[in-house]
């Protein structure tokens, strides 16, 4: 079928204004932040869909999913357009753009059971807004959390920079609601728990528009109370001492909101004000009274422990403010997207990645020492470091940064600085047992160690790809390796 | 035609560190080329830039870079020969190390001199404020004519004979014609850029295109360069950072029009 014919017969199943075929804003629909660079020197290699279409009901995503079943069309599902990993790349000449544009109605606060029902293009930043009005917080708050909409996070098993108290987004959704290629709409109900077999929510939630389209999102919601916040910030000698802090915080039972320990070079980065070319410590401890004076303590008495790896505690009204001003708008992406039509630079890459107390200092060290050793470029590297950002009772994550004087022409820019540098921090991950992704998904460009990612297990994946989308049609390329998509990685 | 282009590499102060207890760079960066944080001087960057113009126009010009520093730079020699680079020289000697401007404008006379050249090129300032009176002092010690603060070099009217540029000053631009060989400076405010590497060229092996030159070759007593340096004495040092250029955007009016005329004007492209 051709790209006529294809927005032909979209025209049956909604109306003419729901669908988009400006050129402008199909090259914009054919990548997303993986390749910001190459797409705003106007050399993106994959090709433009054939358009982007706007349903306003889960009836009607269900017809057009059962359209571009029935002529093998790719879809590529999409909501707040923040991914970073090629999640919104577009393999396929014929392709649909699902945007949950008019998905944008928050359906119900539910103050008394203590959860909200929201459609899958509402921004989290509107759902937040409504909330505190009342007293409440989504707890979910992610570095996109302006721009971010929920069905987008959901898709993604997206986490907040709370994590560490209020959990990653899966821990949050409670019920939903989604679509698969066959038409078929599946609702799941919202209780507090279940034990009806599987947890079938974890099919639709980090699913990554590979296998269905989430349309509408039950979430918790918790109590606010700003005014016992509490923010602690240190200087540390490494990051293996910074680690043990947090380790000795969460394995004693406490979870501050966040919890992080950033290397000196990242640190530098972030906290220009104060960071003295050490390693950075922070913690902030939010909730009831109570529940934060012994989080406090907690914290105190884990940095008494170990005071040795110590070097002086930071003015928490510094943490307190640089915290308040993290979040990038639409502004910031923006302006960096002007930045890079007049420079040879980006706001640099990140790649995040998990595994176990014991095994997170020994992957920072191999990784920065095999890019130093190892990598051609090394010299056009302008930072490399990492940070801790998100903790639990049995390990935490490793969010590792890095950006580069790029010398080589916009289109070969990922080939030759993040694909290398990604690859290296992901076989030394996965080499100790660590977990590739920790939270932006696999997208497009991890998935060549989707299988090593899940070894055994991949059985399992493979099997819901096959009996959910048997045709292929839903994010060609996301989560699972492709052949024919090889040539936009390599 | 040969063109020597002289480039030094200079720390980055877009990623600068600073040594909080001491109220400096720290050790590594302030010896920019101890570490692998240092790109090309900006200014050094646009006369090499323009150089690659030229040969891009004539394949038969030769191009011969070089520098003074530690062998560390030798991989961002290696990316300019990577760029369509002939020759690259890296003086690299014990007894050069901490050399001051006179002495650094000294060696890099000595070897120039063995060289063969119809022009030398260099940029006007160095971004780490210390050496911006090099190229002077080579033109000076090599007996050359020389010009700073060159903003764009007239393709067609550079040659071995002469070249004819222009050379922005507070109030206006001046074009000048120069007899060849001499020494042209060339600004950042030049705009000319450095092309980017090929992929199939990212990983070309250009060792042997580059050339150590030690003091074995250029044969400076020790006692030649050590009171040159008693000349100068380094009183401080600062990060210099570049503003950002303000954004003006007019309109398609009577007043846009005259505005964009009279920039063009000024810049001499009218």
């Amino acid at each position: 079928m051709d790209k006529k014919r294809i927005i032909e017969n979209l025209g049956k199943i909604v109306t003419p204004s729901q669908i988009n075929i400006n050129s402008e804003d199909l090259y914009d629909a054919s990548a997303d932040r993986y390749k910001k660079y190459a797409k705003v020197r106007r050399v993106l290699d994959v090709p433009m869909p054939a358009a982007i279409v706007y349903p306003g009901s889960a009836g009607e995503v269900s017809r057009i999913l059962a359209f571009c079943n029935e002529y093998e069309l790719n879809v590529i599902p999409r909501a707040g357009k923040t991914a970073t990993e090629g999640g919104l790349e577009n393999w396929k000449e014929n392709t649909i753009v699902v945007d949950a544009l008019h998905l944008d109605k928050i359906l119900n606060i539910d103050i008394y059971n203590m959860q909200a029902t929201v459609q899958a293009g509402v921004p989290l930043q509107k759902l937040e807004d409504e909330l505190r009005k009342k007293g409440f917080t989504a707890g979910h708050s992610p570095q996109s959390k302006p721009v971010a909409k929920f069905g987008g996070l959901v898709a993604t098993r997206s986490i907040g920079q709370f994590s560490t108290l209020y959990g990653g987004i899966e821990e949050m959704v409670v019920g939903l609601e989604c679509v698969f290629p066959d038409g078929h709409i599946s609702r799941i109900k919202n209780v507090a728990r279940r034990s009806g077999g599987p947890d079938i929510r974890h099919i639709a939630i980090g699913n990554e528009g590979a296998l269905c389209y989430i349309t509408e999102v039950t979430v918790k919601i918790f109590r606010y109370y700003p005014e016992n916040n509490r923010f602690y910030g240190y200087l540390v000698k490494d990051v293996e001492t910074g680690i043990k802090v947090l380790r000795e915080v969460m394995v004693n039972g406490f979870r501050p909101s966040v919890a992080r320990t950033y290397s000196e070079e990242d640190a530098a980065q972030h906290f220009y004000h104060f960071h003295k070319n050490r390693c950075v410590l922070l913690f902030m401890a939010e909730g009831p009274q109570g529940i934060v004076q012994a989080t406090c303590q907690a914290i105190e008495d884990a940095v008494e422990k170990f005071k040795d790896g110590m070097i002086e505690q930071v003015d928490s009204s510094l943490i307190e403010k640089w915290f308040n001003n993290l979040n990038w708008s639409q502004k910031d992406i923006d302006d960096e997207f002007e930045e890079m039509k007049r420079s040879d630079s980006h706001a640099g890459f990140t790649t995040e990645i998990s595994a176990d107390w014991e095994t997170i200092p020994k992957i920072y060290n191999n990784v920065i020492q095999r890019i130093k050793q190892e990598y051609p470029r090394a010299h056009d590297l302008t930072m490399l470091g990492g940070h801790s950002s998100h903790s639990y009772i049995n390990g935490t994550n490793m969010y590792f940064v890095y950006n580069y004087h790029i010398r080589c022409e916009p289109e070969d820019e990922m080939r030759v600085y993040h694909h290398p540098l990604q690859r290296i921090i992901v076989e030394e991950t996965l080499k100790l047992g660590g977990s590739m992704c920790h939270h932006h998904g696999i997208g497009k460009f991890r998935n060549e160690w989707t299988m090593e990612e899940h070894g055994s297990a991949y059985y399992m994946l493979e099997k819901l790809k096959n009996v959910f989308d048997p045709r292929g049609i839903m994010n060609f390329g996301t989560i699972y390796p492709q052949e024919e998509g090889v040539k936009y990685q390599k | 035609m040969k063109i020597i282009c002289v480039v030094k590499f200079v720390p980055d102060v877009g990623n600068m560190a600073w040594d909080f207890e001491n109220n400096a760079m720290t050790c590594e960066n302030i010896r920019a080329c101890k570490n692998s944080r240092v790109i090309l001087n900006p200014d050094d960057a646009c006369a090499l830039g323009f150089a690659l113009q030229v040969k891009a126009n004539n394949p038969d010009c030769f191009i011969e870079i070089v520098s003074m520093g530690p062998l560390s730079v030798r991989p961002h020699m290696e990316d300019l020969l990577r760029l369509g680079v002939d020759r690259g020289s890296l003086i690299c000697d014990p007894l050069f190390d901490g050399s001051d401007t006179f002495a650094t404008g000294e060696v890099l006379a000595r070897y120039i001199s063995t060289r063969s050249f119809d022009c030398v090129l260099t940029g006007s300032l160095s971004l780490d404020r210390g050496t911006s009176h090099v190229p002077v002092q080579l033109a000076e010690t090599l007996c050359l004519d020389q010009m700073l603060g060159i903003i764009r070099i007239d393709l067609n009217r550079f040659d071995t004979t002469r070249a004819v540029f222009e050379v922005e000053d507070d109030n206006s631009v001046t074009t000048y014609e120069m007899a060849m060989p001499s020494i042209l400076s060339v600004t950042r405010e030049s705009g000319y850029k450095l092309p980017y590497i090929k992929l199939k060229d990212m990983q070309r092996d250009v060792s042997d295109e580059l050339v150590i030159i030690s003091n074995r070759d250029l044969c400076f007593l020790e006692t030649e360069l050590v009171p040159m340096g008693s000349f100068l004495e380094n009183a401080g040092t600062s990060l210099q950072t570049y503003d950002k250029k303000k954004r003006r955007v007019v309109l398609n009016d009577e007043e846009g029009i005259t505005s964009v005329f009279n920039f063009l004007k000024q810049r001499g492209f009218l």
